[in-house]
C-alpha cells in the first residue's frame, strides 16, 4: 500500500482508485478485503491517516482529520451502493434457475384440412347454415341422376369414377332401390338426400371427403375434400348466391376482397359460374400466386337447376336455390402455400406441428 | 378451341385486340388458356369451351359470342355473290355417282354426300397456316378442306376416295360382330355391333363419327371423292370412341352433340373452298339422307322469372338484343317473350337455359350482391360435427396431431393386418375387432393397386404415417385419426390412434416410453367424454400383440356389453410388414365413434349434493394370484360392500407389487377404499366392521392373503 499524503488530490486518488478496484471485484469476498484496506480499523488508508493526527503539528491536525474524513465518508458512500446493489442480485435460499424449459404438456397439432374445414363451418353456421355429413359410398342415383347427369353423362365415365367391387346396402332412409356401389365424387350427393327428407326453406353447407379416379401428383389425390352449400326458398336469386359467397370471401381471406363471377357449367346448375376471388397477396395487382392476374380460382356455383328440383319432388315454378362446391385442399393449398398437395396426406410431423393447436 | 383472330374476322368485323376479346369473352363463360401472338396482326386465343356448348368448337359459334358481347353484326355464310364466307350453291338432290343409304336410323340421324372430281395436291400457303394455327396439321387439299369446314362451321366431315367405295354404295349400318377394319391411322381395330359403321356395299369403310378407313383413304393419285356430312346419336359416338380408345376432332364434336341441319351447307361451304384453292369441283347434287327431321325448340320466357331468378331487372331491349344475337328468334309475348332455339344449341332446352343466356351477356358482374333472407331458424348441425370437434381437441390436448389418410388402402396391408389365425367374434355385430379385416370392400376399378380396398379401419393407414415419419428420423410419433372406414354391410366413423416413442421429455428427467396403458388412458377418456362408461376384456387379434390386447366393451346403459373399439400394442410381424423397425413399440386403439354416440347413457344433468359428513379412507393390501384380473378384485369389493354399516364410497388401486416378499405367481395388490355416510359421521366400529367383511370376501373368493 503506497502511503499518500493526506491531502485533497490524494483523497481524489484514493477514491478513485477504490472505485476502479470495487468495479473489479471478481467476488463478494474480494470487494470485503478492499473495502477493509480503505476503511478498515487496522492498516487501512483512513486508519493509517487517523494516526498520523497524532504525531502530527498542531496546525495540521485539522487538515488531516478534514480528509481523513472525507475519504472514509466517500468509501462509505460507494460501499453502500455498492452492498445494496450486491444483497439485491443475490440468489435466495432454494432459487431455481427460472429460465430452463418449463414442463409443457405436449399440445398435438389439427390437420391443416380440418382447420380450413372448421373456419368455414364457423363462418357459414353464423350465416343461419346448419351443418351436415352424408355418406362417402354412394349411389349413383343421388351420386348423378338425381343432378341432372344421366346415364351417358361424361361424368360418369369409369375414367372418373370410383366404383365398388361389390354393393353396399342403401343408408337409412334409401329404398332398397338405392343400392350403393360407388365413392362419390362430390358431396353434391348430400344435397339431394338433404332435399328428399327436407322441405325448403334450405341453408345447409356439407363438408366431407370426395372420390376421383385420380392418380398421385402434384396437384392430384384420389381423395380431396369439398364444402358443398345449398339455399333453396322462394325467391332465391344469383344476386343472394354472390352476396353469400362475398359475404364468405371477405371472412376467410379478408375485407377487402373482392369477387369476380363468371359463367360456366355445371349439369346441376343454370346459370352456373366459377367465382374467381381477388388475390388476398397483392390485392389483386398481380404476382406469383396469382399468376399475375390478381384472381385465384376459387369455386363452382350456380343456380339449382329446375330438373334437380323435379328429381328430388320439388316444385322448380315455387322454389328456387343456389348451391356452390368449394376444395377444401384448394383452400389450404393457397393459404399455407403448400406447393405439393401430397403433403396433406403423408402426415409428417414437421408438416403437421407447423399448424395450430 | 384454337380461335385464329383474322378467321373470326371474316365473320365479325371486329377491331377489339386479342387481349380484349379474350377477356371478354372468357367473362361470357369461355375461359382462355392461352393467347399466343401469330405473326405482326394476328394471334390465336386457346378456349376452353364447355360440355354444354359443342357449338362454340367452331369459328361461327365463337364468332357468334364475339359479335353479342360486342354488340357487332355476324356475317354468315352465304351463296350470294360477293359473299365473304362463300358457299357454292350445290343443290340438293339425286345422284348418278352414288347411292346413300341409313340402314341404322337411330345411331344416323342424317347422311348427306357430295360427289367432287379432285386434283389433290398440297393446299396453299394461307390454307395450310391456317389450320396449323387451329392446331390441326395439314394433309392434302382435300382433307385439309374437310378440316378446314370442321374447325369453321363445328360440321366434322369425312372424304373417301370414292373409285374405292364397292358399287359406289355408302351404308350407315352397325357394324357386324367382329367386324375388322384398318382405319386411317394403320391400327386394325375390331368392331362391335353397337358401333355405327359407314360401309360400302362389301365392308366397313369408316368408323362412324370417329375416323375413317385406311382403304378408302384420299391420297395424291385420287380423282373422285365423295364428302360426308352427317349428324351421328352422339351417345353412340362417345361410346364407340371410348370402346376403341380413339379421340378425334370428329368425335370429339359429335359426342357432345353437332347440329343436325347443319350438313348441306357444310357441303357447299367445302365445295366453294375446293374450287376458292382449284382443287376440285361438285359432279352432281348433294344427296342428303334423313331418318327423322330435327326442328327448332320454341321456349317461353317469362320476365318475372328472368329477374327473380338473376336478381336484377334487364331492360327488354337488352334482353332481345343477346338473343337475337346467339341466333334466336325473339318475338314478344304477354308475359315475356316466345323464343326459338336453333338447332345448333344442344344446350338451349328449358326456360332456364335461356335466362343463363341472358345472364351471361347482360355480365353475372352487373348483377347486385344481395343475401338471402333468413325466414327460419338453422336447424342443429349433424351431431356428429360437435362431438368429432370435441374428440379433436381432447387429443391435441393430450399431444396427439392429426392425420388424414386416404379412404383406401392396398390389399397388401389387409392381409398383413388379418393374419394368420382368427379369433372368435367376441360379441358379434360390427365391431372394430379383430375380424374387420375379413369383411373388406374392394374398388373394382382402381388406379393403383396402392389404393384397391376401401379400408377397413383406421389403423392400417395411421401405421404407414407412423412408418413414414419413423423413416424420417422421428422417434416419438402421436397421430389420431377421425373418418370413415366401411365393410361390406356398413360405412360408420372411426377414431384411430397411435403412439409410439417417449411420454414426455423434459431436462429433469421422468422420461420413459409409452406403454399399454396410456393408451388405454387415453380410450377412457375420448370414451368419458362421450359419456360411455367402458371397461376392457383380453382379446386376441392377429395385428397386436397377445396380452396387450383388449376389446373396449360398454360397461352400462342401453348399449351394455357392446364391443366399441380395440387397444393394444401392434405386433412386431405388421410393424416390420408396413416397414417400421420390429423393435418399435407402437400403441394402437381405434374406437367406433358412431357406436359410442348411441351409447350414451342418458344421465340425469342434475348434481350430487356436497356431502355434509367426512369420508373415511382405508388401504388394503392383498396377496391374490397374478392372474386375477383387477376388474373382478374390484367387482367382489363392490358386491360384497353393497350392504355394510359403512357406506362404500370408492373404490382404487394404487399399487401392484411383484418381487420380494410375493410368492411366485402371485401379486401384491393395494386397494384404498373410501367410506362415507350420507346421513352420520361414520365410527371406527363401523368401518373396521366393514373393512373385515370386504377382506373375507377377496379370502373366500380368491384366496387373498392380506399383506
Amino acid at each position: 500500500m503506497p502511503d499518500y499524503p493526506p491531502n485533497q488530490e490524494s483523497v481524489a486518488i484514493l477514491v478513485a482508485e477504490f472505485e476502479r478496484e470495487l468495479a473489479a471485484a471478481a467476488s463478494p469476498r474480494d470487494a470485503q478485503s478492499l473495502r477493509d484496506r480503505f476503511l478498515g480499523r487496522k492498516n487501512s488508508h483512513v486508519a493509517s491517516w487517523m494516526q498520523q493526527i497524532g504525531a502530527a503539528a498542531v496546525e495540521q491536525k485539522k487538515g488531516i482529520g478534514q480528509y481523513a474524513n472525507e475519504l472514509k465518508k466517500a468509501v462509505e458512500e460507494r460501499w453502500a451502493a455498492y452492498s445494496e446493489h450486491a444483497a439485491a442480485s443475490a440468489r435466495p435460499a432454494g432459487a431455481v434457475d427460472v429460465t430452463l424449459p418449463g414442463r409443457v404438456p405436449l399440445l398435438g397439432h389439427r390437420h391443416p384440412l380440418t382447420l380450413v374445414r372448421e373456419r368455414m363451418e364457423e363462418i357459414f353456421t353464423r350465416m343461419g347454415f346448419a351443418i351436415v355429413e352424408g355418406p362417402e359410398v354412394e349411389d349413383e342415383w343421388h351420386c348423378f341422376d338425381a343432378l341432372n347427369m344421366p346415364a351417358e353423362h361424361p361424368a360418369r365415365d369409369m375414367q372418373d369414377t370410383l366404383y365398388l367391387a361389390g354393393p353396399m346396402p342403401p343408408v337409412d332412409g334409401d329404398t332398397d332401390a338405392y343400392v350403393r356401389t360407388m365413392l362419390r365424387t362430390h358431396t353434391s350427393a348430400m344435397q339431394i338426400r338433404y332435399m328428399q327428407t327436407h322441405q325448403p326453406p334450405i341453408r345447409i353447407v356439407v363438408p366431407g371427403r370426395v372420390y376421383r379416379r385420380d392418380d398421385l401428383d402434384l396437384t392430384h389425390t384420389p381423395m380431396f375434400s369439398q364444402m358443398e352449400g345449398l339455399v333453396v326458398g322462394e325467391g332465391i336469386s344469383l344476386a343472394d348466391l354472390k352476396g353469400t359467397l362475398l359475404a364468405f370471401g371477405r371472412e376467410m381471406f379478408g375485407e377487402r376482397s373482392r369477387l369476380r363471377t363468371r359463367p360456366s357449367f355445371f349439369p346441376y346448375t343454370e346459370p352456373s359460374a366459377e367465382v374467381d376471388i381477388s388475390c388476398w397477396s397483392c390485392d389483386g395487382v398481380g404476382c406469383s400466386m396469382c399468376k399475375k392476374s390478381g384472381w385465384i380460382e376459387i369455386l363452382g356455383c350456380g343456380m339449382v337447376h329446375p330438373a334437380v328440383f323435379e328429381a328430388v319432388g320439388y316444385d322448380p315454378e315455387k322454389y328456387t336455390g343456389f348451391a356452390w362446391g368449394i376444395g377444401i385442399e384448394r383452400v389450404a393449398i393457397l393459404r399455407y402455400q403448400v406447393e405439393d398437395i401430397r403433403l396433406f396426406y403423408e402426415n409428417d410431423l414437421r408438416f403437421l406441428e407447423q399448424f395450430p393447436y | 378451341m384454337r380461335l385464329v383472330i383474322s378467321w373470326l374476322r371474316e365473320f365479325v368485323d371486329i377491331k377489339a385486340s386479342a387481349e380484349e376479346i379474350a377477356e371478354t369473352v372468357s367473362l361470357r363463360g369461355f375461359e382462355v388458356a392461352a393467347i399466343e401472338p401469330l405473326g405482326a396482326d394476328d394471334a390465336v386465343i386457346d378456349f376452353e369451351v364447355t360440355a354444354n356448348r359443342p357449338d362454340c368448337l367452331s369459328v361461327i359459334g365463337l364468332a357468334r359470342e364475339v359479335a353479342t358481347a360486342f354488340d357487332l353484326p355476324l356475317t354468315l355464310p352465304s351463296a350470294e355473290g360477293g359473299a365473304r364466307i362463300r358457299l357454292a350453291a350445290v343443290p340438293v338432290g339425286k345422284s348418278d355417282r352414288i347411292t346413300v343409304s341409313i340402314d341404322d336410323g337411330e345411331l344416323c340421324p342424317r347422311y348427306a354426300v357430295a360427289v367432287a372430281e379432285v386434283k389433290v395436291g398440297p393446299s396453299p400457303a394461307w390454307l395450310a397456316a391456317r389450320l396449323q394455327a387451329a392446331g390441326v396439321r395439314p394433309i392434302s387439299s382435300i382433307v385439309d378442306v374437310t378440316n378446314y369446314v370442321n374447325l369453321e362451321l363445328g360440321q366434322p366431315m369425312h372424304a373417301f376416295d370414292l373409285t374405292k367405295l364397292a358399287g359406289s354404295e355408302i351404308h350407315a349400318r352397325r357394324a357386324r360382330a367382329g367386324e375388322t377394319i384398318t382405319t386411317l391411322d394403320g391400327v386394325k381395330r375390331t368392331l362391335d355391333a353397337e358401333m355405327l359403321v359407314i360401309a360400302d356395299r362389301d365392308r366397313a369403310q369408316a368408323v362412324a363419327g370417329v375416323i375413317g378407313g385406311a382403304d378408302s383413304e384420299v391420297s395424291a393419285t385420287t380423282t373422285m371423292v365423295a364428302f360426308e356430312s352427317a349428324y351421328f346419336k352422339p351417345a353412340s359416338v362417345r361410346r364407340t370412341s371410348k370402346r376403341l380408345g380413339l379421340k378425334t376432332e370428329a368425335s370429339a364434336r359429335f359426342e357432345r352433340g353437332g347440329d343436325p341441319n347443319a350438313q348441306v351447307v357444310a357441303l357447299q361451304r367445302a365445295v366453294a373452298l375446293m374450287e376458292q384453292i382449284n382443287t376440285g369441283c361438285a359432279i352432281g347434287a348433294i344427296v342428303d339422307c334423313k331418318s327423322s327431321e330435327t326442328t327448332p325448340r320454341h321456349l317461353r320466357l317469362r320476365r318475372n322469372r328472368l329477374t327473380g331468378l338473376l336478381g336484377a331487372i334487364v331492360p327488354d331491349v337488352e334482353v332481345e338484343r343477346i338473343l337475337r344475337g346467339l341466333g334466336l328468334a325473339v318475338s314478344s309475348a304477354p308475359d315475356g317473350w316466345q323464343v326459338t332455339a336453333p338447332t345448333f344449341r344442344v344446350d338451349l332446352l328449358r326456360e332456364v337455359d335461356l335466362i343463363e343466356e341472358v345472364g351471361r351477356h347482360y355480365g353475372f358482374d352487373k348483377l347486385p350482391a344481395a343475401f338471402p333472407p333468413v325466414t327460419r331458424a338453422a336447424p342443429p348441425p349433424d351431431p356428429r360435427v360437435g362431438r368429432d370437434q370435441l374428440v379433436r381437441r381432447a387429443l391435441t390436448a393430450a399431444g396427439l396431431s392429426e392425420a388424414v389418410t386416404f379412404g383406401f388402402i392396398e390389399a397388401k396391408a389387409i392381409d398383413v393386418f388379418r393374419g394368420r389365425q382368427r379369433s372368435p367374434d367376441p360379441q358379434g355385430g360390427e365391431v372394430v375387432g379383430a375380424d374387420t379385416f375379413e369383411n373388406v370392400l374392394t374398388i373394382a376399378n382402381p388406379l393403383s393397386a396402392k389404393f384397391d380396398t376401401l379400408r377397413p379401419s383406421l389403423l392400417p393407414g395411421l401405421v404407414d404415417a407412423v412408418a413414414h415419419n419413423r423413416r424420417h428420423g422421428r422417434r416419438d410419433v402421436r397421430l389420431f385419426e377421425i373418418g370413415a372406414r366401411f365393410t361390406t354391410s356398413t360405412e360408420r366413423r372411426s377414431l384411430g390412434m397411435a403412439w409410439t416413442g417417449a411420454t414426455s421429455a423434459h431436462w429433469s428427467g421422468g422420461a420413459r416410453d409409452v406403454d399399454f396403458f396410456d393408451v388405454k388412458g387415453l380410450v377412457e377418456q375420448v370414451c368419458t367424454i362421450l359419456g360411455v362408461r367402458v371397461r376392457t376384456e383380453p382379446i386376441v387379434a392377429p395385428f397386436l400383440v397377445p396380452g396387450q390386447c383388449a376389446a373396449v366393451i360398454v360397461a352400462d346403459g342401453p348399449e351394455r356389453g357392446a364391443v366399441v373399439g380395440l387397444t393394444g400394442q401392434l405386433s412386431p410381424a405388421v410393424a416390420d410388414a408396413r416397414g417400421l423397425p420390429r423393435q418399435d413399440r407402437v400403441m394402437m386403439a381405434e374406437l367406433d365413434l358412431d357406436h359410442l354416440s348411441k351409447a350414451r347413457a342418458a344421465g340425469s344433468d342434475a348434481i350430487v349434493p356436497l356431502a355434509r359428513y367426512p369420508f373415511v379412507v382405508r388401504d388394503l393390501s392383498i396377496v391374490v394370484a397374478d392372474t386375477l384380473p383387477a376388474e373382478i378384485i374390484r367387482d367382489t369389493i363392490q358386491a360384497s360392500g353393497r350392504d355394510l354399516p359403512a357406506p362404500l364410497a370408492s373404490v382404487g388401486f394404487f399399487a401392484r407389487y411383484h418381487g420380494k416378499g410375493v410368492p411366485e405367481g402371485a401379486v401384491s395388490i393395494s386397494v384404498r377404499l373410501t367410506f362415507q355416510a350420507a346421513d352420520r359421521t361414520l365410527t371406527d366400529v363401523e368401518v373396521q366392521h366393514s373393512v373385515e367383511t370386504i377382506l373375507a370376501a377377496l379370502v373366500r373368493e380368491h384366496g387373498a392373503i392380506q399383506k
